[in-house]
Formats: C-alpha cells, structure tokens, sequence
C-alpha cells in the first residue's frame, strides 16, 4: 500500500511536469496575446510590441538560440526555475504573486465544491436508492425527470433563475458573494464557514452558509443528477444478482439486505463517478463563480484567459491538474475501503 | 426539519450596515497603483483614494482645481507651471508637496527611476500612450520636471500641449504618497499593501475577487464623505448586479445592458441613470480593399445604414447617433458645415454604387467585436443589422468574428479587415483624444488612409490655447474626415447605471468615473 502510493505520487510529479509544458505551449498558441488583451482598443502594434518587451514576452518560449552563451535564457526555462523555487510568478499586468492569490482562491472554490457535492450526495443518493427500489412507480419517474432537468439546464441559467427567485422575489438569501459586508472573518483555513465557527463567530458562520446555499444547488446540480442515476442503475444491476436473492431466501430483514448486502457492492461506481464528479465540479465553478461572484480559482482562470494572464492561467491549471490527481488518488484508495477484494500492492 | 430550516432563513433577513455605501463594479480592480492601469475598474476605486492635480467639473469634462489650485502655461502651451493645495496631507500623514509631485511624474515618465519597479512587472503604458512616450525617447511630450519651490511645479514640454493639464487630470494619475510606495516596494497597488493617497476615501481592504472596502477621509479637503464606509464589490454578470440592486444588497452600480432599463424603471425602489455619453462606436473601412478604395462606394455605404433605426433598435433610448466622431459634449469642436445626422438614402446609396462601376454590388466581409463594449453592447445583431442594410444595396456581407485580444491584433496586421466595428472611450475632455486615437500617425495600420493634411492639422489642435483657435482647427478635422468616409460613426451611448432611490448626490462623469464623497444615504435601512 505505502509503495503503491509512493509510486502513484511520483507519477503525479512527472504528470505535472508534462502538464506544465502543456499548458505553457498552449497559452502562447493561443491567437492573441497579453499585450493586445491589455490595451484593448489602444493596440496599437508599437505600442502592442512595446509592452510585450516591457513584460519579457518577446523571449523564445523553450530554447534561445539566438544566444550562443545562455540558450537557457527563454521564457520556459525561466518559468521552470522559478518553480523549483515555489515560486509560480505573478499576475502580468496586477503583479499579485500566483501563490497568494491561490491560497486565497482555492478554499473558496473547494467550499464551494464541497458544498455542492454534500448537496448532490445528500439529495442524489437517496432519490438514486428510491427509485431503484420503488422502479417505475410515480418517485422513479420523478427523480428521473428531476436529474433530466439538472443535466440539462445550463449552471449560469440556473443560478441566475435561483438568484432572482430566492433573493430577489422572496428575499431569503443573498443574490451572490461569499459574505456580507457587515461581516470580516480572519482565515485559518479558508474554509468561511469552518473559519467563523473556529473564530466564535456564529453569526459570521451563518452569513456564509447562506451565502453558500444558492451557488452550492447550481453547481450541485449536475452532480446531483449523474449521482442519482448511477445509484439508481447500480443498485437495480445488483439487485438482481445471485447473493441478494440468497440473502432473501434466508429470510433477512429487506432494509438489511438492501442497506448491508446490496447497496453497498452498489457503491462501487458511484464512488468513482464523485471522484470524476471532483474534477467537473473544479470545471463547473468558472460558470457558477462567475455568476454568483464567488472569489474562487475558476472564476480567477477565466478573467486571466481572457486577459492572456499567462502566470496565472499556468498557476491554476498546474494547481487544478494537481488537486484532481490528489483526488483520483484518495477514490482509487478508497475502492480498498469499501471492498475488501481490492488490494493494492 | 425543514420547517425549522424555513423559519430560520425567514427570520435572519439580510441586514445592512447603517451608511456604508455598497457600489456594484464589473469586476475587481487590476492593480491600485496610479499610472500602471488601464482598466475603468482600477480607475474608479483609485478615484476614492487619490486625487489628482487637475479635477473636473461634476458631470462634465470642464477641468477644475485638484490638488492643483491652478495652472498656467507659456504662450505656445510648451510650459506648465501648477500650484499645488497647501496643508494636504497623504492618509498616511506625509504631507503633500512638491517633492510629492516630482516623485509621482518622475516613477511614469523616468524608465530608470529607482523606485519604478520596471522589472518587476511595472510597464506605465498608459504614460506613454498619453504623453507620447518616455524620458529620453525622442517623441516625450514632456521634456522636464521642475520643483520651483516647495509647493510649485513647473512641467517643461518638447512639443505644445494645450490639453496637458487635463490629460494628467484623468484618473490614470492619481498621486500617491511616496513614503508608502518607499515602505511597499514592487508590491505597491497590490492586495497585500496599502495604497495611500490624500483622496475623500482612505483603503482598508481589497479581497480580490469579492471587494474593496474603504472607510471615509474625515480630514479631505474636498467636501467630506457622508457615509460611514464605502465598499466597491466586485460582481461581474451584469444581470446578478441588477439582482443584487433589487435585493438591496448594493445601492448602485453601472455598466449594465440597455434591455434592463425597462426592469428598472418598472422598479418603485430604484432609479434609472443615464450616464453622459463619452464614447463612439463606429465602423473602419479599409482602403486596401478594391471596393473600398473607391471614395463613391464607401458613402454609397454610409447612405445606407440606417443608423437611427439601428440605434434605436439595439439601445433603448440610450444612445444617439449624428454625424461626428466627437461625443456630445465636445460638441463644440465640430463643423457647422456638416449636416447634424447622417444621411440614410438606399435608393441614392445604390445609384452612387452603380456610378462607381458596381450596380450589381460585390461581396465583402464585416467584422464584429465578440464581446459586449460599451459602445457596442451587443455587436453581433448591430452587425446583422449594418448587413441587412447593406444587402437592400445589393452588398452581399460575410460576418465574421473571433477572440477578442486576437481581433485587436489582427485588424492592424495587413491587410487587415474589410469593415470591422471598433469604438473608443475617452481619456479626458478634448477632441484630440478621440481624433488623434484614430487618426494620429500610429491609427492608420488598420485603413491605410493617412493624409499629412491630417497629422498637420492634429499638431495644430495640440498646440492651439483658446477654446475658439481649436474649435477651428478640429472643425476642419470633422469636415475632412466627414467627407472621407473611412470611419462612420453609428453611435454616442449612455452608459446604463442605477441606484436605490435613497442614493442621493450621485453625478456620474463624462469620463467613466468619480469619487463617491457626495453621495448620501438617505433612509436607507
């Protein structure tokens, strides 16, 4: 087990490795870059050429041949030292170090994840469970129909719906934000919600839970639904087989053999598809933060890829590729966990 | 269960702090050092917490004593020399003076001043941009930076520059404390510092991403703030920012799209606010092109877009078209001997189109931006539009689009594009920033038209002092550019801003943005 991850976490090393010349040759192909993006209806090509000079991006990307006596001295191999150092760079244009600017991006947009997996899990579950036990009766069709409509309605669509429908009209939550103003929470964690009560803050708590709840059942949604129809799926596929007839014939409680025998072989995938469900929900926040002007590291990314904020979106992918292969990782170790036939060696 | 849920979230209403003023931007700010920005967002926060030397008029772009209590200059405009308010003092208690001013102008202008920061990210572009490039370039406006005494400063030119004291009063050059740029270091302007200047509000916070809270200046030597706070929040989705007004969760905000205006007429709590019009949105014609060569089929085409149709059609009332590339308010500067609207007549548009050898029309390709800009809030159907018309002629139109950095880059890389939509908002009040950003020496890449008669006469407007020398000169500028055809202006847009009715003394500038010292709060809850 020990080696077995050891193994898997040098893999991830080189994963990332690769991911970073990726991601550097790819924000550079793309048509347009930092200094256009930055003086908008001002880009004039002197003056476009002049601040790409002034920002160094006028270096070769890999290898600078043309200088015989630091070939080294291009744009790659610049970016690489830095990272060995831990140091990801800075916003081109805002200077704000990529490391800060992360530490304070990602516990929003993982509470923010987090929340909408809860959501999904609580609510995806169980309306997964009755529908497989209750098929085709009225709840199957309603939690098929209701994941029907989760998959299909566009996140920015919903959360602008939900916004206007629970802030506006009835004025229960706030419309967007992480916190109001009235509030101030020092981070321990990042985590708001977690920081305000570790701070004896209560009230403070509850203000970021109920700014948390309308972003959290928009990204939630998809989640929600996959969930509930995998379960659902699963749990029939089980259902059926061999050993859950055997456990009836012995004459076991029901909910004893559907708790204890079935739903947990069910279990398997639905494992899998939140584990998958993680890196979609990193994908899923730039729309929702965007909307609901949630601080996070999506809606970060987006505003630099616009912006060709080349520091940053090479931070955040790194970082986001990171967190995703952190997560496969702990889901692969959790398949032990739940079965024991799975050994890892 | 969830009943207890329900009465919870019924009973904690959200609660707002008694007069903190809550402003809704489109986004975070950049970076909150003068002089290394570009974006309105920066600019407007700067605004609360910098002064500049030159203030404006409140709604117009008349300029007026800043921290400057005047200016004057030497016959040929070659000189300046400001006088500068006594007794101020920066938030952090240095006080302003001279020595204040030089340090500020000289970080921008210098490339080698040791506090500039340029190979830590620092690029002042928009110095360059505005005073035609840096010390010891050969095309600087500015020549020296003089202190004379302790509260005078006397700003030496290569070249005339009328407009001088109001291009340094636009909110790009705010001037900050140099003692707190001496303690900061590179990381100046951003979130993990303190920006000090001696405006109306002093900086508490910035949590990028989410907002900027500002707590008021009870020593301004302006009007004083009258609210207990200021937060300026970051909220990008234009209709969640005219969600988060109706809940009352901001008192005002800007930059939303003309279809919400009915919503929040419709609205008892809130109030609709037409900002003053700073901009024009136009459409370039490329003289590289076979057709549009022709001086007859490029006003064959500007006869026929129906501009009034369109403007109506796409803004709501918040947009007016007529013949000038200059906003309303600089309409002083224009010719009286070119007719106030554009003429619209398809039947004569297509007999000028035969004329120059085409009755049949021809095919061309129309480039639209393909992101919402305040001029253009919705480019593609505005483009549609222009196509439609142009097709009653018998042009057929391919639209065309792409990334936006990509469209900045490629309409001036030959051969450029056929037609594209571009637009420009202004710096500060004078007609040679919208002229010169178009038709200047560096403007030309993208229609390949620049006549020396042009650049002459922009040299002339600069140098021109008085208010009628300059009407005169650019009068000739409207006349020429009117005839030439190569950018028709389609639209003057009123940006669309908004506030709870409580919100009282807000004037919004010409100029994108304003300090918030004379807002008030009135009843509100």
């Amino acid at each position: 087990m020990g080696s077995y991850v050891i193994r898997r976490l040098l893999r991830t090393l080189l994963v990332m490795l690769g991911i970073s010349v990726v991601v550097f040759a790819f924000v550079r192909a793309i048509p347009g870059d930092p200094a256009t993006a930055l003086l908008g209806e001002r880009a004039t090509p002197e003056a476009a050429a002049a601040l790409r000079e002034q920002l160094g991006l006028n270096k070769p990307w890999f290898i600078n041949f043309g200088n015989p006596t630091n070939p080294l001295d291009a744009q790659y191999p610049r970016y690489v030292g830095q990272l060995l150092r831990g140091d990801l760079g800075s916003g081109l244009k805002s200077n704000i170090p990529v490391r800060e600017e992360l530490a304070s991006r990602f516990p929003a947009t993982a509470e923010l994840s987090v929340a909408a997996l809860l959501f999904a899990l609580v609510v995806g579950l169980p309306a997964g469970i009755v529908a497989a036990l209750r098929r085709n009766s009225f709840w199957d069709n309603a939690a098929t129909t209701v994941s029907l409509v989760g998959v299909s309605m566009p996140v920015f669509w919903l959360g602008l719906l939900l916004s206007y429908f629970f802030a506006v009209q009835l004025g229960w939550l706030p419309p967007s934000a992480r916190l109001g103003n009235e509030y101030s929470i020092e981070p321990i964690t990042g985590f708001y919600v977690l920081d305000a009560l570790l701070r004896g803050q209560p009230a403070a708590a509850w203000d970021a839970v109920r700014h948390l709840i309308l972003p959290a059942v928009a990204l939630g949604s998809i989640p929600l639904a996959i969930i509930a129809r995998i379960t659902r799926s699963s749990l029939l596929e089980v259902l059926g087989q061999d050993y859950v007839r055997t456990a009836r014939a012995k004459g076991l409680a029901p909910r004893h053999v559907t708790i204890k025998h079935a739903l947990r072989n069910a279990l398997l995938p639905v494992v899998t598809v939140v584990g998958l469900q993680a890196g979609a929900l990193l994908g899923g926040a730039v729309l929702t933060e965007t909307i609901f002007s949630w601080p996070g590291l999506g809606s970060w990314v987006y505003e630099a890829i616009s912006q060709r904020d080349y520091p940053v979106i090479q931070g955040g992918v790194i970082f986001a590729a990171l967190v995703v292969s952190v997560v496969n990782l702990l889901v692969d170790l959790s398949y032990a966990a739940l079965d024991p036939r799975i050994q890892y060696r | 269960m969830k009943k207890l849920l329900l009465t919870a979230l019924l009973t904690i209403l959200p609660t707002a702090g008694a007069a903190t003023l809550v402003y809704g931007a489109n986004g975070d700010p950049v970076s909150l050092e003068p002089g290394n920005i570009t974006d309105g967002i920066s600019i407007l926060v700067q605004h609360q917490i910098y002064d500049t030397l030159v203030n404006f008029k409140d709604g117009t772009t008349d300029p007026e004593p800043g921290l400057a209590t005047k200016w004057t200059s030497n016959a040929n405009a070659t000189s300046w020399t400001f006088t500068l308010r006594q007794n101020v003092k920066f938030h952090d208690g240095t006080p302003f003076n001279a020595d204040a001013v030089v340090y500020n102008f000289s970080r921008w202008w210098d490339p080698k001043h040791p506090e500039g920061f340029r190979n830590q990210g620092r690029t002042f572009e928009i110095w360059g941009q505005l005073l035609g490039g840096y010390k010891g370039d050969a095309t600087s406006v500015v020549k020296n930076i003089v202190k004379v005494n302790n509260t005078t400063v006397r700003f030496d030119l290569n070249k005339p520059s009328s407009v001088f004291p109001e291009v340094i009063g636009s909110g790009y050059f705010g001037i900050a404390s140099p003692t707190a740029i001496k303690k900061e270091g590179a990381k100046y302007g951003t979130p993990a510092s303190k920006p000090v200047g001696t405006g109306p509000f002093i900086f508490q916070s910035w949590r990028t991403g989410d907002r900027v809270t500002l707590a008021p200046n009870r020593n301004y030597w302006g009007n004083k703030p009258k609210v207990d706070g200021l937060v300026i929040r970051a909220i990008k989705d234009a209709s969640q920012r005219l969600n988060e007004l109706k809940a009352g969760t901001i008192d005002f905000t800007s930059d939303l799209t003309p279809d919400a205006l009915k919503s929040i007429q419709a609205d008892r709590n809130l109030v609709a606010v037409k900002k003053p019009s700073f901009n024009v949105g136009f459409l370039s014609l490329n003289n590289r092109n076979q057709y549009l060569k022709n001086d007859k089929v490029r006003e064959a085409i500007s006869m026929a877009i129906n501009r009034k149709a369109i403007v109506d059609a796409f803004w709501n009332g918040l947009g007016i078209t007529n013949a000038s590339f200059l906003p309303p308010v600089l309409a002083w500067a224009n010719s009286k001997n070119v007719p106030a609207t554009y003429r619209y007549d398809p039947a004569a548009a297509k007999r000028l189109l035969a004329e120059a050898g085409y009755p049949n029309g021809f095919s061309i390709d129309l480039w639209y931006m393909p992101v919402s800009r305040p001029y253009f809030p919705t480019p593609k159907p505005i483009a549609e539009a222009i196509a439609a018309d142009l097709s009653a002629i018998g042009i057929k139109v391919n639209l065309k689009t792409e990334d936006w950095a990509k469209y900045l880059e490629d309409r001036n890389k030959e051969p450029g594009f056929d037609m594209y939509m571009i637009g420009w908002t202004g710096d500060y009040g004078d007609p040679d920033n919208f002229y010169g950003a178009y038709y200047g020496p560096s403007a030309s890449d993208d229609i390949n038209w620049n006549p020396p008669e042009l650049q002459r006469l922009l040299e002339q407007g600069r140098a021109a002092v008085s208010r009628a020398d300059k009407a005169r000169v650019y009068a000739q500028l409207h006349e020429i550019t009117y005839k030439a055809n190569y950018r028709l202006p389609i639209v003057h847009s009123q940006p669309l801003a908004a506030a709870r009715t409580y919100v009282r003394g807000w004037v919004p500038s010409p100029l994108g943005s304003e300090a918030f010292n004379n807002i008030s709060l009135v009843g509100k809850r």
